[in-house]
């Protein structure tokens, strides 16, 4: 079985199923390996076993982590990065190029907009204010550029990856 | 033993659990609320009862005074726990619902008042005795004015809620035009989440501690403190990291007692009569002075209990009631030990920005004397909406090393997933050789940056075990 792994910056994993062994009616051996750019970058095996109805998981088969059960998780997560997991295939419409685009990192409401479509404004500017969390955070310009189209106003309520505001490079 | 009460718990997540645990203890009926937008509050698998309140914004459920009054009519409510946060802090709130003869689980409003303003609050501390920062006598109505003020005391200077708490509302301005870019935000910041704009400035003390003492009193004008905590390790200037004892005071028992007895000294002149935490600012010099007094229970008053044995919830209500608190003397008030609060926050632990997201797994494999309050579980939805703490993971030692290890192996057996927390970042900090050392002030996010000592490289093992158990589990393991 293949899973594709996406992180927002459209990072693409693929991580493989090569190999599935049942030992017992608890323990399943499993091999993986990624691939990236149609290179290998790592294989391994683990195994899973089943102790008092959880999960519990192992590299050696001697040393035993517990993970956390999960139904079908569409998400996964390294540190601080967010995966975007598609079991089985691969999804077709995943967005275009969204450079001087400004898209919504997490939901929030707009509290005040800061530049005019056809305004000059420079990278790092603030061209807006979003509140999320109940905090103030200033939506800047990630280029020297014109801005092209704004399609929010102030007092909206906006969910993630909302396209707010079109910056074209001057 | 008192009659039963109901008590309406007006707070959600983690605390309002907290709170229906302390409830049930007493044998009082903990009664829960729930809203639109939050149909799965798990607070109330620990409620007696459950209320609907209708709405889906904050102002139309937790801060709509009105609507609470009429609930409390409807369910013969006898007392409210406010919580943190919402309208904890708030005269408007506890006098209406004096008047109305319920029992407020807090402070009395006078002392809500003169220290819910930043303003009154330094002014009366100063004539009790605890030196305050210098800044403006009141609020500032201009920007320049501001500006005025903070080349009086000179820069760098805090911008801040007259009515603020929680790191809300706050701007740090390092000349007159930071002043000018700011200004306005931390007025609407601050309009938005107290309802009142009014700000002022202040002196900003380069490397300072964040001290705060513990203060627990009944209505026959008993006051207690019951020792400080160290929340030096702050992002945002809220709080992540805290710990009971203060390291930086150490075993200067001469030092803790000054600052303890000035805090109940300050309690004392209030007539309070609730718990509370004077919240102090220590300079590299163990000079301190006041910042406020939080006339509430606190997030981290968890590693408090931990040290003491006392249990500040039930004391609270007892107080409220007028019931003894059982506490024969400050000196029967003894401290074993340290404790470590981590906040457990749905953020990237990097950014440290909030992460919204869907909980899709929790587990927990702990160390023995672990404490983990959350109102975490797997389908929990984490909204823009609140705050995005989740839990608070607290480990007890014998002594301070100890605490972290077990803390550091809590951390190893906290598994959440399927949105971005700050666990990653609290393993850093726990093997982190300053904070190990307890030689850290509030400056420690911002120059130690544990942030980028994370390890970001792609952890294969850990994604193959998580999507082998999916695996493992479809295949009916």
């Amino acid at each position: 079985m293949r899973t594709y792994l996406i992180d927002s910056d459209k990072n693409e994993y693929i991580v493989d199923l090569t190999k599935t062994r049942a030992h017992s009616a608890e323990m399943v051996e499993f091999e993986f390996r990624t691939i990236k750019d149609n290179q290998e970058l790592n294989k391994e095996t683990v195994f899973i076993r089943k102790l008092a109805d959880q999960y519990f998981a192992s590299t050696d088969g001697v040393k035993w982590n517990k993970l956390a059960r999960q139904d079908s998780p569409s998400i996964l997560l390294n540190v601080d990065r967010v995966f975007k997991l598609y079991r089985g295939y691969k999804p077709s419409t995943l967005g275009g190029d969204n450079v001087g685009g400004l898209f919504t990192q997490m939901p929030g409401k707009v509290v005040k907009i800061m530049a005019q479509v056809g305004e000059k404004v420079a990278k790092g500017q603030t061209l807006l204010i979003l509140e999320a969390m109940k905090m103030e955070n200033e939506i800047k310009s990630g280029l020297d550029g014109v801005v092209k189209a704004i399609h929010v106003k102030s007092g909206d309520a906006l969910e993630n990856g909302i396209l707010m505001m079109e910056v074209e490079e001057a | 033993m008192s009659t039963q009460k109901r008590i309406l718990i007006m707070n959600r997540g983690e605390i309002a659990a907290r709170i229906a645990k302390a409830c049930r203890e007493l044998g009082h009926t903990a009664v829960g609320v729930w809203t639109d937008n939050e149909v799965q509050a798990k607070h109330l698998e620990v409620c007696d009862e459950w209320v609907h309140l209708k709405g889906s914004n904050n102002q139309e459920t937790y801060l709509n005074i009105p609507k609470i009054l009429e609930l409390c009519r409807e369910y013969k409510i006898d007392g409210v726990h406010p919580g943190y946060g919402f309208l904890s802090e708030n005269t408007e709130f506890s006098q209406t619902l004096v008047k109305n003869g319920i029992t407020w689980i807090g402070p009395h409003p006078e002392a809500v008042r003169v220290m819910g303003d930043k303003a009154v609050s330094k002014e009366f501390a100063q004539k009790n005795g605890i030196p305050v920062v210098p800044g403006s006598t009141g609020a500032i109505p201009t920007i320049e004015e501001a500006i005025k003020i903070a080349n009086q005391i000179k820069y760098p200077i805090l911008l801040k809620a007259v009515a603020g708490g929680g790191g809300r509302g706050m701007r740090v301005c390092q000349n007159d035009q930071d002043i000018r870019n700011n200004f306005e935000a931390v007025q609407r910041e601050s309009a938005a989440a107290f309802k009142n704009g009014d700000l002022l400035v202040e002196k900003y003390i380069v490397n300072p501690h964040h001290i705060e003492v513990q203060i627990l009193a009944d209505k026959k004008g008993n006051v207690f403190h019951f020792f400080e905590r160290e929340c030096s390790i702050q992002r945002r200037h809220q709080k992540i990291v805290e710990e009971a004892p203060s390291p930086f005071i150490g075993e200067d028992e001469n030092l803790r007692q000054r600052v303890c007895q000035s805090a109940v000294q300050l309690a004392k002149a209030i007539n309070y009569d609730s718990a509370g935490t004077v919240e102090l600012i220590m300079g590299e010099d163990k000079e301190f002075y006041f910042l406020e007094m939080n006339t509430r229970i606190q997030v981290e008053h968890p590693i408090t209990e931990e040290i003491t044995g006392i249990d500040l919830i039930v004391c609270m209500i007892q107080s409220a009631f007028g019931d003894d608190l059982g506490i024969p003397s400050q000196e029967w008030i003894k401290r074993t030990g340290h404790a470590i609060e981590c906040r457990i926050c749905a953020e990237d632990p990097i950014t440290m920005l909030p992460a919204p997201g869907f909980v899709t797994g929790c587990e927990t494999n702990f160390p023995q004397g672990i404490r983990f309050d959350n109102c975490l579980y797997k389908g929990l939805n984490v909204t823009p909406d609140f705050d995005p703490m989740v839990g608070k993971l607290v480990a007890k030692g014998i002594v301070r090393d100890v605490a972290i290890r077990k803390m550091r192996a809590a951390l190893d057996g906290l598994l959440i997933e399927g949105l971005k927390t700050n666990i990653p970042l609290h393993k850093v900090i726990m093997n982190e050789e300053t904070f190990i050392k307890g030689k850290y002030s509030t400056a420690y996010i911002t120059t130690i940056k544990p942030q980028e000592k994370v390890n970001l490289s792609m952890d294969y093992t850990s994604i193959y075990k998580k999507i082998a158990g999916v695996e493992a589990r479809r295949m009916g393991l």
